[in-house]
């Protein structure tokens, strides 16, 4: 065994100093890391367990139509809030709370008995009605609260329902307008935060922080609530005259692009939109659909070769024989045995398809095609609301003789309304293709001034103004002397284009006997203010002819938003070159041994009922050449065999 | 045994200030940081207050007591002390004589006059290693004579201070019966043979009782568990982190309220910190490092080795118990549930700990100067 000496003890005495000392300066170094390096994050976190939160909601800002009336808006309707700690009979209140909310009285028990400084009843407990507020006042129950709160109302029920879509439960934006503007629409919460200890109680004696709402901001559109009333009513009297499986109806102005008013049916009523199937307020048709257009494609190809200069109008002619050979396919004109020998320009006015498709060829597939690409088809228009359809074009490897010809008439494209409008748009103002937008301006609530505007956004110049010129005089005699004589209104000069539009079904074929009709029409003529597109899916009751059907609904339309925009009505002495308001009589055509749907397109300009059941015409009356006034009956007697095969 | 004439002087009044400055320090903090929770308790703000004041008055006049003792009087009594101190250890084990608090059986006698037979462990195996090893100090480089022994008495102390059980206390027991084996000489190869061992030993802690992973990980990533084992280290960080400098001032914590459990026992020295900020924290370790270099002064000039064993097993006992208090708090080790010396509200021990104080303060009496 060896001596420990007294120095080694000392020695060892030391060390354990100095470790001593060191772990000391450890320690004051952590507490230095802790208080500086990470003191700010623990402070953030440490405030968020301090203080409690009572939010301050924002006011959610308006929905207005472009001359400030208001189309969506907010009305006070309280929420409940429960401090459970304040609840002096749980049982009891969550029995009285269940009776007035119509709530399981578990469930609300549940909610009420939470390990929370606050909780909510949803969605029972939130913006309650009168009657419910009234009632819960009455009880006065310690530790329930009302807080103020406010849901979104729609002054106009169900008009624009699609367009202006609906906010939810906690005001955010779920649809339409409201999802898309969301962010600025629903501003940003306040909050009033106080100090609290751990068991949630007020803390006085340190100051309460407020931090105020700042309310959503007021969005202006260039929804003119006029032109939508009078689309509404329109789209309401069609509904209810056809019972169709869906109509739309666009009004847009040219100039701009600014959509006037935009409708849909079915439509529904945005408060409810619980109770709706989503199916309905997921389709803002007028930009969702995506069909054949038909004969409004027309305008396209017209447009196109108007522009290459391969036709004049007035000068060359063509013999439509009813119909034309294409690469061994036979295409027919929808009028049985043609139109016979036309100028170009009765070759639009009569919707003749080998007309258009000579035009289609003249142009050739690249031409043809460039020019509907331009016209903003086959990609979204980039409106602002969600749920945009792009519409689908033939591939350009695809394209053939065939697909070429059909596609100058409109047939084999797929294409959204929303497109079509901005394409014709384009193709009367002027040339310019305008992005469509509903958004106008922001408002700032309070001081009433606009803090933002929203330019026109011009796409492309697709044509030059002096075939622009030439599209409008066309297709302003389309409806003077041609197919588009029911939307014809005295005083503005309309001018516009069939279009009767064959769905595909579910085998890829044809659909017999349905058809989506339409009519786009403009006004007036010399300087377009107006663009509006009507389309009815299926009418019933009738022949589905896009002049029958959805011209005369366009031509209300034009007539009664025209005045309410107080737009100047052009005087007669200008359009003295125009002869219809006086047309004669008229020759009632052979109609015996074609087939209903041959009669599609055809010229509308009387009133044509059916009896009898089967695709083939036997009879008609009044009989083949006699002389009728413009718009009297004609009657049609069908069957299911064609007599001449008798 | 070493022979020197002992002269009587004064005492060290540097470590007298110091203690009494903690002693005060102490006081303010369990009435800023317990008011709140004794006012919800016991309907009286003062509660602990009154009763720091008094176990720290006790603890001032046992203090002066105890340091006119002669410290010679506890070499005499050692064997008495340490057995009735294992006595205490096996009655508290006892169910129905040892009360359970805070999820551990430490505490015996009656209400507020319970006292901890660990605490009185500690002191008891100081004195008592103090007396073995100055006696035996030839024999502790021998592994079977000295060594050995010694080791096996300590571990008894720390086994049955583990059955209640109570680490933080057997860690502090350890740590400081290690230190004195190793100022008297025992040799380093010994000290790492048993490092090896307790390394296994502590692998096979772990395996018998998972849950004692989840403290320490819990202390890695205290907020993947925030309401569970990370709840207390959380609390902690969020009285001393907002701190800063200054600290948010006397009286002004939040995590008092209610947030941070028991502020005024364990965590103390988070309230600190977040009332006093880091001039208020370093100003407490300071005095703790003062602490530690006046004990240490006293133990480099004791007449003996009896004393000098004994002044620094006193010295490393408080430091020790110090630094892994704050540690705990700053989040530096695992929560292991210890007070901070002459700071946090403790009642009997308090006392007791001002105790050993004296028996550090008597024995700078005799040293050379």
């Amino acid at each position: 065994m060896k001596r420990v000496s007294t120095v080694t003890v000392k020695k060892r005495i030391v060390t354990v100093f100095l470790f001593g000392l060191i772990f000391f300066v450890i320690i004051n170094v952590r507490l230095g890391y802790v208080q500086f390096v990470i003191g700010d994050e623990l402070m953030a976190k440490a405030s968020d367990l301090w203080t409690r939160d009572i939010v301050f909601e924002s006011e959610r800002g308006l929905i207005l139509d472009s001359e400030g009336e208001v189309l969506a808006e907010n009305v006070s309707a309280p929420s409940i809030v429960v401090i459970p700690r304040q609840i002096k009979d749980p049982q009891e209140t969550s029995e009285k709370l269940s009776k007035i909310l119509q709530v399981e009285t578990k469930k609300v028990y549940e909610n009420i008995t939470q390990n929370k400084s606050s909780v909510t009843i949803r969605p029972a407990g939130i913006k309650i009605s009168e009657e419910q507020e009234i009632a819960i006042r009455g009880l006065d129950m310690a530790g329930v609260y009302l807080a103020k709160d406010s849901k979104r109302h729609y002054p106009n029920g169900d008009d624009l329902s699609h367009v202006l879509g609906f906010a939810g439960i906690d005001n955010q934006g779920l649809m339409g307008l409201e999802l898309f503007y969301d962010e600025k629409l629903s501003g940003e919460k306040g909050r009033l935060s106080f100090y609290s200890d751990a068991k949630g109680r007020r803390l006085d004696s340190l100051a309460d922080v407020y931090y105020p709402p700042k309310d959503g901001l007021n969005l202006k559109t260039t929804i003119n609530n006029k032109v939508q009333t009078i689309m509404e009513r329109e789209l309401d009297l069609a509904v209810a005259k056809y019972n169709p499986d869906g109509a739309l109806a666009i009004a847009v102005n040219p100039k701009t692009g600014g959509v006037l008013g935009m409708s849909t049916r079915p439509n529904f009523n945005p408060e409810n939109y619980q109770q709706v199937d989503a199916k309905i307020f997921d389709r803002n048709l007028p930009i969702w659909s995506t069909y054949e257009p038909g004969s409004t494609f027309k305008i396209i190809t017209l447009a196109a070769a108007l522009e290459e200069g391969i036709v004049d109008l007035e000068e060359d002619e063509y013999n439509d024989s009813g119909s034309i050979k294409v690469g061994g396919a036979k295409l027919r004109c929808w009028k049985s045995g043609g139109h016979g020998h036309q100028t170009y320009l009765e070759v639009v006015q009569n919707s003749c398809n080998p007309g258009f498709v000579t035009l289609g060829q003249k142009l050739g597939e690249e031409k043809l095609f460039s020019y509907i690409r331009n016209f903003g088809f086959g990609m979204k228009t980039g409106i602002d609301l969600q749920g945009e359809g792009n519409g689908i074009l033939f591939k350009p490897e695809n394209v053939g003789p065939v697909e070429l010809a059909t596609t100058s008439f409109g047939q084999g494209v797929s294409v959204t309304p929303i497109q079509q409008v901005m394409a014709v748009a384009a193709a009367i103002n002027g040339g310019n293709l305008y992005q469509p937008h509903i958004a106008q301006e922001w408002i700032d609530p309070r001081t009433e001034k606009t803090v933002e505007t929203y330019e026109p956004v011009l796409k492309e110049k697709v044509i030059s103004p002096a075939t622009s010129k030439e599209i409008r005089h066309a297709l302003e005699s389309v409806v003077a002397k041609g197919t588009g004589r029911p939307a014809y209104v005295d005083g503005y000069r309309v001018g516009g284009k069939t279009g009767t539009a064959q769905k595909v079904g579910p085998n890829g074929r044809y659909l017999e006997n349905n058809h989506i009709v339409s009519f786009i029409g403009f006004a007036p003529a010399d300087d377009p203010e107006i663009v509006v597109y009507v389309a009815v899916d299926n009418p019933k009751g009738t022949v589905q002819f896009g002049g029958v059907v959805a011209a005369p609904i366009v031509g209300t339309i034009i007539d009664d938003s025209l005045r309410a925009m107080e737009v100047k009505p052009r005087s007669s002495g200008l359009e003295k070159e125009y002869q219809w308001p006086q047309e004669p009589k008229i020759e009632v055509p052979d109609l015996i041994g074609l087939t209903k749907d041959e009669l599609t397109e055809y010229m509308t300009n009387l009133s044509i009922e059916s009896s009898g059941k089967g695709d083939y015409i036997i009879d008609q009356a009044p009989k083949p050449g006699t002389k009728v006034e413009q718009g009297s009956k004609m009657r049609i007697y069908l069957s299911e065999n064609d007599r001449e095969n008798e | 045994m070493q022979k020197t004439v002992k002269t009587y002087h004064k005492p060290d009044y540097i470590l007298l200030g110091v203690i009494i400055s903690l002693l005060i320090i102490g006081i303010v903090m369990v009435y800023s940081s317990s008011y709140i929770w004794s006012e919800y308790k016991f309907g009286d703000s003062f509660y602990y207050l009154k009763r720091q004041l008094l176990f720290a008055t006790a603890g001032i006049f046992s203090m002066f007591f105890v340091m006119f003792i002669p410290y010679s009087t506890w070499m005499r009594y050692a064997k008495v002390i340490l057995l009735s101190c294992f006595i205490l250890l096996f009655l508290v084990l006892i169910p129905g004589v040892g009360m359970v608090r805070g999820g551990a059986q430490s505490w015996i006698g009656v209400g507020a006059f319970s006292v901890q037979p660990s605490e009185f462990m500690k002191l008891g195996l100081i004195i008592f290693l103090a007396t073995f090893l100055s006696k035996n100090q030839k024999k502790i480089t021998s592994f079977k004579e000295g060594f050995f022994p010694s080791i096996i008495l300590i571990f008894t102390a720390f086994g049955l201070i583990m059955l209640q059980p109570d680490l933080g206390t057997g860690m502090v027991l350890v740590l400081t019966s290690m230190i004195m084996v190793f100022v008297t000489g025992a040799r380093l190869s010994h000290f790492f043979g048993l490092a090896t061992l307790g390394l296994i030993g502590f692998v096979g802690l772990i395996i018998s009782a998972p849950y004692r992973i989840s403290r320490i990980t819990a202390f890695l990533n205290p907020w993947e568990d925030p309401l569970g084992d990370g709840f207390q280290i959380i609390q902690s960080l969020y009285a001393i982190g907002p701190g800063g400098l200054l600290g948010l001032g006397l009286g002004e914590s939040l995590q008092k309220y209610f947030y941070l459990p028991e502020p005024q026992t364990d965590f103390i020295f988070a309230i600190l910190g977040e009332e006093l900020g880091f001039i208020g924290g370093s100003v407490v370790i300071c005095l703790f490092t003062l602490m530690l270099w006046r004990g240490i002064k006293i133990s480099l000039e004791a007449p003996d080795l009896f004393a000098r064993l004994l002044g620094l097993g006193v010295v490393s006992m408080l430091s020790i118990q110090a630094m892994i208090n704050i540690s705990v708090v700053i989040g530096l080790i695992p929560v292991t549930g210890i007070t901070l010396p002459f700071l946090s509200y403790g009642g009997s021990s308090l006392t007791l700990t001002l105790c050993s104080v004296g028996i550090l303060l008597n024995i700078s009496r005799y040293t050379r100067i």
